[in-house]
């Protein structure tokens, strides 16, 4: 691929990401194409999200128990898993889970309607299929992945205090008002920006995937590879940049 | 009137359309045939706007629309409605939503006078039993069918435009979407069938254009078109005489 190839590209990603957002301001509005598509994108993967977060969250806290034993600071386990999972942690396994299951499946709906010309049915038609098919996946993940994102961090938590409890032996009363400790505008507030910017992300990059499918089952492959791939790292890239703008704004230290 | 004046059009390094000048008159009835890759899906791809030449021009009654914005297209693309190779319903919604889509988005009716003109447009492919069943349900025959009921709802098209109706079909099920298009096009309208079975476009079409390299090396009536001496051309028509030896 050629540099002149990759700007094009970037061009048309940043064409459909402009078009996509615009069209949450523009008639017509597809109603229930965004509530099918929040009701895929939420509903559909609470579950998932639900596990995973609960996992990773007992994950945690058992690595964090056995290295604050050697410190004998094992009380502290409340505040740092808190810490971890509400500004970095949560927010970031909700983005990957929800580009796995989300994402991919954005890429390759859109991919397979690009091959089997519904897309180009769409143009005939007069439908603008930016507004049709992006803007309702780009208003779900918008709404979706943040509220994903509370529900994990709950369940997280829930995990972590399930094994400071029962494994490590700590108060769960001293747990949860380390965690409430930490429940800051601060804390909150990086917690609370990052799914919606991973959310555009993923919508947008599994959209642009999807609409650039070329070819039968390869390109299909192709392209939904390429969805997830992209995503994951604009996820982990866009989440240093936002932790760097939001410790600065917010009066951190590093 | 459709007019294409030198036309090129490629993908990459490959050129699909060379130099392509064609006029299609209102109310033809017209076949354009070729084998795979000669461009045949390009020409209708491009009469309604949806990919652009990268040289040429190409006039909708008297109109160059390769310079029009998407907005712009609407308004010629309403003159055709399309029928893709295999059908392109959207397979998420149901025959009746599907053949709905374009009421539902421009024509402003009330959902009983939806449910009756989706009905009636069924009833004219003969499929309206199917109409509750999802696309995955249907034949491929009754796919092609109910294509050419939704492309049918979208307005008063004066072109229909046929991609490969009859591809993948068994000989009954292409004779009976050949006689449909032949009974649509007694209202009047016009239709451009793009296929590569001499047999099919027999049954349809008055004029055929035959493509090989990125131009129109045939554009005659059904008797030149059987009477040409043209090798590739003679591959196709074959096929129409084509019998076993006896014993074999």
């Amino acid at each position: 691929m050629n540099i002149r190839q990759i700007i094009s590209d970037l061009q048309d990603y940043y064409w459909l990401a402009y078009q996509g957002f615009l069209g949450m301001f523009r008639r017509p509005f597809y109603w229930q194409d965004t509530v099918e598509q929040m009701d895929y994108a939420g509903a559909g993967s609470f579950f998932i999200m639900g596990l995973v977060s609960l996992f990773v969250g007992m994950a945690l806290s058992l690595q964090l128990a056995a290295e604050l034993a050697v410190l004998g600071l094992k009380m502290y386990i409340g505040k740092v898993v808190g810490i971890t999972i509400i500004r970095e942690v949560g927010p970031v396994t909700a983005a990957l889970v929800f580009t796995g299951r989300v994402g991919a499946g954005m890429a390759s709906e859109l991919g397979s309607m690009m091959i089997g010309n519904q897309v180009d049915s769409l143009r005939v038609f007069g439908v603008d299929p930016i507004k049709k098919l992006v803007t309702p996946r780009l208003i779900a993940s918008l709404l979706m992945l943040p509220a994903l994102t509370i529900l994990g961090d709950a369940l997280a938590l829930f995990g972590a205090w399930y094994i400071a409890v029962y494994v490590s032996n700590q108060s769960g009363y001293v747990f949860w008002s380390s965690v409430r400790g930490v429940l800051d505008f601060q804390n909150v507030f990086s917690g609370a920006v990052k799914p919606f910017m991973f959310g555009f992300l993923i919508a947008t990059i599994s959209c642009y995937a999807g609409f650039t499918t070329r070819g039968g089952a390869t390109g299909l492959r192709t392209s939904t590879t390429n969805a997830v791939v992209s995503s994951i790292i604009m996820i982990i890239i866009s989440d240093f940049v936002l932790t760097r703008i939001l410790l600065y704004v917010l009066g951190y230290k590093t | 009137m459709i007019r294409f004046e030198k036309v090129t059009f490629g993908y990459n390094t490959r050129r699909i359309l060379n130099e392509l000048s064609l006029t299609i008159e209102d109310g033809e009835k017209m076949a354009i045939l070729g084998g795979s890759g000669e461009g045949k899906t390009t020409i209708l791809k491009l009469i309604v706007g949806l990919i652009r030449p990268d040289s040429g021009a190409i006039l909708i009654d008297g109109e160059d629309i390769t310079g029009k914005s998407e907005d712009e297209l609407n308004d010629i693309r309403r003159k055709f409605s399309i029928v893709f190779q295999q059908g392109a319903l959207f397979d998420s919604l149901s025959v009746k939503e599907n053949v709905a889509f374009c009421l539902r988005e421009y024509a402003h009716m009330t959902e009983a006078q939806i449910d009756e003109k989706v009905r009636e447009l069924l009833r004219l492919v003969d499929v309206e039993p199917a109409i509750s069943l999802m696309p995955d349900e249907l034949s491929g025959g009754m796919h092609r069918r109910v294509a050419i009921a939704r492309a049918l709802a979208v307005a008063k098209p004066k072109m229909m435009l046929y991609d490969e109706a009859t591809a993948g079909l068994d000989p009954v099920n292409s004779d009976n979407i050949c006689r449909l298009i032949v009974e649509l096009s007694k209202t009047g309208m016009g239709h451009i069938m793009v296929t590569h079975k001499v047999v099919d476009a027999l049954k349809v079409a008055e004029r055929f254009v035959f493509l090989e390299g990125g131009k129109p090396i045939f554009d005659g009536n059904a008797d030149a078109l059987l009477q040409s001496t043209h090798p590739h051309i003679m591959v196709f028509v074959d096929e129409l005489r084509y019998r076993p030896a006896a014993g074999s």
